[in-house]
């Protein structure tokens, strides 16, 4: 955990005493990380423990109500501009949330061309580059319904990429998933950190968080309980309710 | 009383022989006073309005196929009453149910529309009469006559709704019950016409009318229908004008039909419009239509009548439903959203809109309105815009529930992945949430509008010309009935067709919503 009770600007993100209520109840109980560029973070816990609460927070879809986030040295509040932030920040869903009434090309450009203004040729010039690197660059003129699950994935991540964010949220991008789809997604998430994008990312896979995760987050009732690399995590946690979850996990 | 338009040619006349027009001007105004003390309290803007439900030939009726061009002996009288008195003949064509409102609502001067003097009518209104009249009773030709309206007991008569035949038979059947006999069954329709046709079908046994709509009715059926009793009754034996209780307004409407009288204006109606039953026909024989008439309805399909009266409810249908789409979005969003006092507001908006019958929200607006707020007496205020202010706010209500249920349906997960791209809520709803709530709305929206259209024709009792106005005064001129239904139907069901393929063709830009249709769109 950071010790500091400062948060530290020269990292891509810190978070000092991060605070969330829903009316009355606790949602996020005074959190604190700090996570370098293009680090790949992984947060585990068991259902209900806040963590999808947790993300929302780092692009404001869910605004934290006291504590400190800060984001390449900018504190992130109420002031901030959202458009900048989310820009920055990009954000892939459990259920993709593709646009079903347009092409995977025009989901690609819709919010470049509306909130960037990039004029059309230059938006789907990038999102071809980016559909490339995902793997489906031919599936660019169908609609998200003619697609499997795990194209669909890919398509949401290139469609998040297409705003050039430099951190991506993920929200258990692999549930709905097979195996050799998980394999597809756990490439292209190495793929983004070599380009310095740094990578959250909340999952029930066991097997895939050890495979991308430079630390693991542990989060239960709202808490961070544990923050430390996958070997040290999955074969020595420090706390009985790691332990407990590991356990579970195991067996089922 | 003398009249000063007639006065004053007389003078003329003869002053002018003995040259002396000085003096003639001086004698004049000596003679005839102010003229705006003779005016009647109802002629405003230098117009005489009046109110009439065209369809009871030969007093009030259309003469030809252009619905606009109304004729018959209410109408020359009424034109001869304009000219007395130095004023513009307006004449407002609508239901009979729609007479009376008019006229309490100030939107007409006086009603004339072969209405019978009555009692229980001069409680509310004066009336002044001008034509003699007997109420007669009238069945298919061959009909054996009666001897009372004792003799109708067990059978079935057919009456116009609104006028007073109505207690006429109630009264006749307490009397018939105290005698242990069987009741007559009265059935009412909304036109003259109407009630006829139940008679011609056979329906019904008889119909209780007045003479002089028979005259013209016998001529035109060929023979079908006669006279089977004419009883004397009191409440039946004029046909007057009403207007809005006031003595001197009466007093001088009397004067001017005296006038008209002494003439023998009235009488020569009377030739002209063949009431007086030896008189010269000014319509032409013609044969009862016993079967369908291919040229006939051809031509009624295709008469400018009907192609204004189609596109008049058209018109008036598209425009209604497009501002109800306009109204009801912000309406559907605010409702959707979280709570607030507008939105209680708005959920009795949608209750009232979506209770209250079309029909009465139409008269209501055009009735009642005018008289909380005197500006929509005022001329700009049209039937066709009261009809479309109405058909709006209705058509509103049921246009919010449908789009609430459409943005219902479209996943929240949706609004959530556009906001994180970084999309404003006025983007994501225009090129997000709408496209999709566009395709669940789109089949109950169409369906909505279709039934609009049809309800368009209950606008006619606020006289706007529609098509099936249009149908009912040319079926009341010419009495080719199935013709004229067929030829609105056919106008109906071309219209309706006409959406439904409109409705496929939009559909087939929401085939991304089907795995098996869906076309890559490279
Ligand atoms: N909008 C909300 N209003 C009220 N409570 C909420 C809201 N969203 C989440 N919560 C509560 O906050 C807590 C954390 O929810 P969150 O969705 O972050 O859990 P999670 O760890 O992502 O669970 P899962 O693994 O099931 O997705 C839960 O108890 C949840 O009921
Ligand atoms: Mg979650």
């Amino acid at each position: 955990m950071a010790d500091e009770l400062l948060p530290n600007p020269s990292k891509r993100i810190s978070i000092r005493n991060l605070n969330k209520f829903y009316k009355d109840f606790l949602a996020l109980d005074r959190l604190n990380i700090d996570i370098e560029r293009g680090e790949k973070i992984v947060i585990l816990g068991p259902s209900g423990s806040g963590k999808s609460t947790f993300i929302r927070c780092f692009n404001r879809i869910e605004p934290h109500d006291s504590g400190v986030l800060m984001i390449d040295g900018k504190v992130i509040d109420d002031k901030t501009d959202l458009t900048a932030l989310r820009g920055n920040v990009g954000m892939v869903f459990q259920n993709y949330n593709l646009f079903p009434h347009l092409s995977v090309l025009d989901n690609c450009t819709l919010a470049p061309r509306l909130v960037r203004k990039t004029p059309r040729a230059d938006a789907e010039a990038a999102a071809h580059r980016y559909l490339t690197q995902v793997g489906i660059d031919e599936q660019a003129a169908k609609y998200p319904i003619q697609l499997s699950g795990g194209q669909q994935q890919r398509a949401a991540i290139a469609r998040a990429l297409c705003m050039n964010p430099e951190i991506i949220l993920f929200d258990e991008p692999t549930a709905a998933l097979d195996p050799e789809a998980i394999a597809g997604i756990v490439s292209i998430i190495q793929d983004l950190a070599a380009q310095e994008i740094t990578t959250i990312c909340v999952t029930h896979e066991m097997g895939f968080a050890r495979r991308i995760a430079d630390r693991i987050v542990f989060m239960d009732k709202g808490s961070i309980l544990e923050i430390a690399p996958p070997e040290e995590f999955f074969t020595t946690p420090q706390t009985d309710r790691a332990l407990a979850f590991l356990n579970q996990m195991i067996h089922f | 009383m003398i009249f000063c338009g007639q006065h004053k040619t007389y003078l003329h006349r003869v002053l002018m022989r003995i040259g002396a027009v000085a003096t003639a001007v001086t004698l004049y105004s000596l003679s005839c006073p102010a003229q705006a003390e003779e005016l009647p309290s109802f002629a405003t803007d230098g117009q005489l309005t009046a109110c009439t439900n065209p369809t009871l030939p030969p007093m009030t009726f259309v003469n030809g196929a252009d619905t606009s061009a109304v004729a018959g002996f209410d109408i020359d009288v009424t034109r001869e009453l304009a000219r007395m008195w130095h004023l513009k003949p307006v004449i407002t064509t609508m239901d009979f149910e729609g007479m009376f409102p008019s006229l309490a609502s100030e939107r007409c001067g006086i009603v004339i529309s072969g209405v019978l003097r009555q009692t229980g009518r001069e409680k509310n209104y004066d009336a002044v009469p001008y034509l003699d009249s007997s109420i007669v009773v009238i069945a298919k030709s061959g009909t054996p006559k009666i001897a009372s309206l004792s003799d109708l007991a067990g059978q079935s008569v057919a009456v116009e709704t609104g006028t007073s035949y109505e207690a006429l038979i109630e009264k006749e059947n307490k009397v018939l019950a105290s005698q242990g006999r069987p009741a007559i069954q009265l059935q009412m329709y909304p036109s003259e016409d109407q009630v006829i046709q139940q008679v011609l079908i056979g329906r019904v046994h008889a119909l209780i009318s007045q003479d002089v709509e028979v005259f013209f009715r016998q001529k035109q059926l060929g023979g079908k229908v006669s006279i089977i009793l004419t009883p004397d009754n009191p409440d039946f034996r004029e046909f007057a004008i009403y207007l809005r209780k006031n003595a001197h307004d009466k007093a001088l409407l009397q004067a001017a039909i005296s006038d008209m009288k002494q003439r023998g204006l009235l009488e020569q109606l009377s030739h002209k419009w063949g009431i007086s039953d030896q008189e010269a026909q000014v319509f032409s024989e013609q044969n009862a239509p016993s079967a369908f008439s291919v040229p006939v309805f051809v031509s009624a399909l295709t008469s400018a009548a009907f192609l204004k009266g189609a596109a008049l409810t058209l018109i008036v249908a598209v425009l209604s439903h497009l501002t109800a789409i306009l109204i009801s979005i912000p309406v559907a969003l605010k409702l959707n959203g979280p709570r607030s006092p507008l939105q209680m507001f708005l959920t009795a908006y949608v209750g009232v809109f979506r209770g209250a019958p079309t029909l009465l929200q139409l008269l209501f607006i055009w009735n009642a309105l005018p008289q909380f707020f005197p500006i929509f007496r005022e001329s700009w205020f049209t039937p066709f815009l009261a009809t479309w202010i109405s058909l709006s706010i209705n058509e509103s209500a049921y246009q919010v529930e449908i789009n609430r249920a459409a943005l219902r349906a479209v996943d929240s997960g949706q609004l959530l992945a556009a906001e994180a791209l970084g999309m404003k809520k006025s983007v994501i709803y225009r090129h997000v949430i709408f496209p999709q709530a566009l395709r669940i709305a789109l089949p109950p929206t169409i369906n909505d509008f279709i039934s609009l259209l049809k309800t368009t024709s209950l606008a006619s009792v606020i006289s706007l010309q529609e098509l099936l106005a249009v149908t009912q005064i040319q079926v009341a001129r010419t009495f080719q009935f199935t013709e004229y239904y067929s030829a609105a139907l056919v106008w109906y069901l071309a219209m309706v067709f006409f959406f439904l393929y409109l409705q496929k063709r939009i559909e087939r830009r929401f085939s991304w919503a089907d795995r098996n249709e869906a076309t890559a769109n490279g």
